[in-house]
């Protein structure tokens, strides 16, 4: 008894999602883990089309079924994601975990989805009804809840290549180096030109069932003077301070809150 | 999906089971691929991994359906290779194998590191392994001995 069904293109795989009840699959490491009991799976992970890595001049696409692996070893694929996903789990696992999956997944410390947060990315949604292209923050709603549509199938995730050129900060805090769900990582990009800050963006992962990035603060920085940071730094650390949410879950609330303001201040003092 | 067809150690199988079954399971189960361990089912310990068209994996994290049309290769495959040979002395002369349940998983790590990789440095090495978990040697034996192996089997890789 063979249940599943295995497409080769992304059209028969669209078709497929839209008629029947089926579970996509991409590489599985988080799938199998649960491997949900009777579960049909729509693999995708033969699928040409999105294995791909793409420049298309104003974003680089990175394809829903490539692997951390291969990212790694793309020259398109920014600095700031490759060194988030090579710090996910191990060799085995970024073999064979992809973008899409970690993204559909909806995990709220999916290291490459809080690089897609701070780098304002998007994700193109398919369907035997046509696509749509929203940004990953609309996209992810909350742990384990996302906008994915019943007969959808993601396809690509976007970032902008402006961003993706800029100078960047990337921790990640664990309980180990190898197989480390993150306790807080935090990822931000930054452009300053002669001493003023032109933009700036960071997101954050702290276990409170989503991904953190205030706008508004950003907006704030943007336009001052690398000067005007610095006299001020400790306001700013402040403000952020006063919107972070954190949740008690494998460590305290309390633990990520330190780690986390440390880690902010850190990355405004790199700007500086 | 009719059926599964894979190759397994150079032989084609013919699976027409379940295509959510676990990799890890069919190989056990299925084919007598002991081998491969059931350490976590999560992909924390490395136990259960096998390359897969050349690539580490974890087979507690495939699904068989996935593996239609794939090479899959255990150390039942692997041990008739030049390559395990140079690997099983360097294991055996540094004293890197206890108890031998994490063993599996860490001679197909250290031929994935070195297919990529002939001269790899230790940390690559440790890097490489990160994924496999012992709770005998405390890593350094194992470690020596896949640097050893680089080195004795020169031009193999």
């Amino acid at each position: 008894m063979v249940n599943g069904y295995a497409p080769k293109t992304l059209q028969e795989a669209l078709e497929i999602r839209a008629h029947e009840k089926v579970i996509p699959y991409a590489g599985g490491t988080d799938l199998m883990v649960q491997n949900p009991k009777n579960a049909i799976y729509l693999f995708l992970n033969k699928i040409d089309e999105l294995k791909e890595i793409k420049d298309d001049g104003e974003y680089i696409r990175i394809g829903a079924g490539v692997t951390f692996t291969q990212a790694i070893a793309s020259d398109l694929v920014p600095q700031l994601m490759k060194e988030a996903v090579s710090r996910i789990a191990a060799p085995a696992i970024r073999n064979a975990g992809t973008f899409g999956g970690n993204l559909g997944n909806s995990s709220d410390k999916a290291d490459s989805v809080l690089v897609e947060f701070a780098m304002d990315g998007c994700v193109r949604l398919v369907s035997v009804n046509g696509e749509r292209v929203i940004p990953v923050e609309e996209f992810f709603i909350k742990r384990r809840e996302n906008n994915l549509r019943d007969d959808e199938l993601i396809a690509e995730i976007l970032l902008p290549k402006a961003k993706c050129s800029m100078p960047y900060y990337y921790k990640k805090v664990g309980g180990r180096n190898a197989l480390a769900i993150s306790r807080i990582a935090f990822a931000g990009t930054y452009l300053v030109k002669d001493g003023v800050i032109e933009d700036i963006s960071a997101a954050v992962i702290g276990g409170a069932a989503k991904f953190q990035r205030f706008k508004d603060i950003e907006k704030m920085l943007i336009g001052k003077t690398v000067g005007e940071l610095k006299a001020n730094i400790d306001e700013y650390v402040k403000l952020y301070s006063e919107k972070y949410i954190f949740t008690r879950g494998r460590v305290s609330a309390e633990y990520r809150r330190t780690v986390c303001m440390n880690l902010t201040k850190d990355f405004l003092n790199t700007i500086i | 999906m009719d059926v599964i067809t894979f190759t397994l150690n150079g032989k084609e199988v013919v699976y027409d089971g379940s295509a959510a079954d676990r990799l890890l399971e069919v190989l056990r189960d299925t084919y007598d691929m002991k081998s491969v361990k059931c350490g976590c089912k999560e992909g924390e310990c490395g136990a259960c991994a096998v390359l897969l068209d050349g690539l580490l994996v974890n087979s507690c994290c495939v699904a068989v359906g996935a593996v239609d049309g794939s090479k899959v290769m255990t150390v039942e495959g692997f041990r008739e290779t030049p390559q395990f040979a140079v690997l099983s002395a360097a294991f055996a002369d540094l004293s890197a194998v206890q108890c031998g349940f994490c063993i599996p998983g860490m001679v197909l790590a250290a031929q994935a590191v070195l297919s990529q990789n002939p001269h790899p440095t230790e940390d690559e090495v440790r890097e490489g392994l990160s994924g496999n978990l012992c709770r005998c040697t405390g890593y350094n034996a194992i470690i020596n001995a896949v640097l050893n192996a680089s080195k004795e089997g020169e031009g193999l890789w």
